[in-house]
């Protein structure tokens, strides 16, 4: 006979010495008489270590003053901060004139404005939105930071780039609060949307004729200083050598790997012998080869400055880097995969940018988002070649005579600032992966 | 850095190849052509370095190599804000100067046989009298270089300075070990913190190095000089003219000290003043500026805008706000009337 209890026993909470945090400490930390030991040795190594930054960081540190003298007159064991936030607006901005620094402002806010809708949820085209980014917002970015005379090439980019992003705008404004497009909202407006294919399409094409040619026009009136890029620098100067580089790195990337994978044996020879070219020696060679060998090998009168020849050479280098990554990424996929594609009629375009592509870059966005924090880390390397990029910036503040030898500061403050950004790229990479992951978890 | 000095040889050779090469297209057109037609000069200058070039906080180069291509651009201009600063590591001065990427060099540049014979430039007139000192702890009891027998010394890798003590040491049989730097800021802090007996540099890097030192006063420069290093401003190989220009801003800026003449009386000594030497100087009679294609009042211009050698050195070597105060009284950047080697040719 048994004892039968109608109502289920409620479950116990864990012991004390499972559950709580002195139970876990005792688990983790205290465990033995060897490891209590350790804990201790360990809390007291941090301890040393946190009290030495707070007291040189914070507490005996100097936030205001004139030069580095006075910051020595005020506290001989603290950290002189002033300095840097003496020299904030070149760290960020390096030499670029003090009043005309919202025009970079206004234009990575343009960049943002006009990535935006990649994030938006419901918004259609974004590998149309994604394209127009690299190959349209340089040109309007270009005219934002340098400013000058606009030639008619220039002045039609311009125009084309305003065009874009305006209806990229309100394209993604309408996409999210309506859940319509800009296409059905001016077909709509103009009547033409019961009307023929062809009809509406000359509505359309007549309505950006329209729109290119007010924007042309207003954008003849207005001028911006010129500003030569001798005076770019700062953090602005690092995001614009590497972000050309990220956005040329994948797509030379990928057009170097395919050319390695190809079987026709020019493009492969060829591919190939410029990855390994590029890749066996070092980012610092390949600089220097660009900016002081180059231009022996031009004819005389031919001069392209130093800013583009550097960014040539990040683009290359990166390029080779991110084809072996791409390359890896290929690999993965198993043969069956492209034997499918053919099976079902694709040729290799469509097999490679429906099948083989979406599945390997997937696999491959860990590696690709570390090139990327490769590139941003390398960028700095342009300061040895005199370019005054974030690092160059830094180190000129302990040359300064009111800042004379405060280097740790400066170099302590870019350590923080490349933390930040590339931590962020990095757990957006864990996002992204989490995002696209098709794997049958749990 | 191996990889920086191998590259700097290469980078180097390059220069002397194409050297030849360039300076003869070149010629077809006159560097004050050139320069006249682009609207402003292009003035080399290095990596900032306290006293000679640096940057504030605003962005602006100053300092007293600054001034000299401001000067130059003065005299050519009448507007010594006609300037490019262009600023390049020590690896490519000489070749971004001969293949034309630059007018001038204004840098801590050493005047040596080698560079103005090999190089494809010409050193035109020395603006500044540098040499190699050692700096000690008061307290060490080294009251001369002869005293640092078996001494650990802080010196920047890759460099003359290393190659100046290494002889200094072979010389006299000191056996000094040098303890050798890429970053000067560690070297610095390395010799603070009393990782060194001594430290070597420029007097000049010296004075400005224990300057920033939390305590200069517990340090000194010793007396000696090791080394001669005539720092002066460089043009292209070839252009006899430009040459002259700049050689001749040079020689006004110190002419004017002579003189007495500085950026506050110029107006007045160019019309008020009876020594016919100033009268030509400035343009008031005379026609000494036609050789050197430029206008009549190119050195009012100078010492306007930019001030006299004494003047400036007081603003950016000497004990002003931005300088680094290196004392002129007794050395070789004197005027010679005072025992230095500051001498400008006559003007006449």
């Amino acid at each position: 006979m048994g004892i039968v209890n109608a109502t289920k026993t409620p479950a116990r909470s864990a012991p004390l010495s499972e559950g709580s945090v002195l139970g876990w400490l005792r688990i983790n930390l205290f465990s033995s008489v060897a490891n209590t030991i350790l804990t201790v040795v360990a809390l007291y190594i941090i301890f040393l270590l946190v009290r030495g930054i707070w007291v040189w960081g914070i507490q005996e540190a100097v936030w205001s003053a004139e030069s580095r003298r006075e910051c020595f007159k005020i506290s001989k064991e603290g950290a002189c901060w002033a300095g840097v936030i003496n020299w904030l607006d070149s760290i960020f901005y390096g030499r670029y004139p003090r009043e005309e620094i919202w025009r970079i402002n206004v234009g990575g806010l343009l960049l943002v404005l006009w990535m935006a809708p990649l994030w938006i949820p419901r918004v259609k085209g974004k590998v149309i939105i994604g394209l127009t980014t690299v190959f349209l917002y340089p040109f309007l970015a270009g005219y934002f930071f340098s400013g000058g005379e606009k030639g008619i090439f220039m002045q039609v980019m311009v125009s084309a780039a305003i065009v874009c992003l305006v209806a990229i705008t309100i394209h993604a404004a309408l996409g999210f609060f309506a859940n319509s497009s800009l296409l059905q909202f001016l077909l709509r407006i103009t009547g033409a949307d019961k009307s023929s294919e062809k009809n509406q399409r000359n509505v359309l094409l007549g309505l950006l004729a329209a729109a290119f040619i007010g924007v042309f026009v207003w954008q003849m009136s207005w001028q911006f200083e010129s500003v030569t890029w001798t005076k770019w620098g700062g953090l602005f100067l690092t995001f614009v050598i590497s972000g050309i580089g990220i956005a040329f790195a994948l797509p030379g990337g990928i057009i170097l790997a395919l050319g390695r994978r190809s079987k026709l044996p020019v493009i492969k020879v060829l591919s190939t012998t410029f990855i390994e070219l590029f890749r066996s020696v070092p980012l610092i060679t390949v600089l220097f080869m660009a900016t002081t060998m180059f231009p022996l090998f031009m004819p005389d009168g031919f001069a392209i400055n130093k800013l583009v020849q550097v960014i040539i050479a990040v683009c290359l280098f990166n390029a080779c880097y991110m084809a072996e990554v791409v390359r890896a990424g290929l690999q993965a996929i198993p043969k069956g995969q492209e034997e499918g594609a053919y099976t079902i009629g694709l040729g290799y375009w469509g097999t490679m940018g429906l099948i083989i592509m979406p599945q390997a870059l997937k696999v491959m966005i860990p590696n690709i988002v570390g090139s990327f924090i490769g590139i941003l880390k390398d960028t700095t390397l342009v300061s040895i070649i005199g370019l005054f990029d974030i690092l160059g910036m830094l180190r000129a503040i302990s040359e300064d005579v009111f800042w004379r030898g405060l280097h740790h500061e400066p170099l302590l403050f870019g350590a923080a600032l490349f933390f930040i950004l590339c931590f962020a790229m990095s757990k957006y990479s864990r996002h992204l992966e989490a995002k696209l992951s098709t794997d049958h978890k749990d | 850095m191996k990889i920086t000095k191998l590259l700097t040889s290469v980078a180097t050779a390059g220069a002397i190849l194409v050297s030849g090469a360039v300076s003869s297209s070149a010629s077809a057109e006159s560097t004050l052509e050139t320069v006249k037609k682009r609207g402003h000069l292009r003035c080399q200058v290095g990596q900032p370095q306290p006293g000679f070039y640096n940057l504030d906080s605003k962005g602006n180069w100053y300092g007293s190599d600054v001034s000299i291509c401001q000067a130059v651009a003065a005299a050519v201009f009448g507007d010594k804000t006609k300037l490019e600063i262009q600023s390049t590591t020590s690896a490519k001065r000489f070749i971004a100067l001969a293949a034309g990427d630059s007018d001038m060099l204004s840098r801590t540049a050493t005047w040596t046989l080698l560079r103005d014979s090999q190089l494809g430039i010409d050193f035109t007139t020395v603006n500044f009298y540098d040499g190699q000192g050692f700096m000690v702890r008061k307290d060490s009891g080294i009251k001369s270089a002869m005293d640092l027998k078996g001494a650990k010394v802080c010196v920047s890798t890759g460099t003359t300075t290393e190659l100046n003590l290494a002889d200094f040491s072979r010389t006299n049989n000191l056996n000094i070990s040098p303890v050798t730097f890429e970053d000067k800021n560690v070297r610095n802090q390395t010799y603070v913190k009393g990782g060194c007996d001594a430290m070597t540099n420029d007097k000049s890097g010296l004075a400005s190095n224990k300057a920033a030192f939390a305590n200069p006063d517990e340090h000194m420069i010793l007396p000696e000089t090791i080394s001669k290093e005539p720092l002066a401003p460089a043009v292209r190989h070839g252009d006899n003219q430009w040459a002259d220009i700049v050689r001749w801003t040079v020689n006004v800026m110190i002419a004017a000290e002579e003189n007495g003449v500085t950026s506050a009386n110029v107006d007045d000594m160019r019309t008020n003043s009876k020594n016919p030497s100033v009268r030509r100087m400035l343009g008031a009679e005379g026609n000494l500026n036609e050789g050197l294609g430029l206008s009549k009042d190119w050195a009012y211009n100078i010492i306007k805008q930019v001030g006299n050698y004494g003047e400036v050195y007081e603003k950016y070597m000497g004990d002003g706000k931005l300088g680094i105060g290196i004392p002129r009284k007794g050395s070789q950047n004197a005027l010679w009337t005072k025992g230095g080697l500051m001498y400008s040719p006559p003007f006449r």
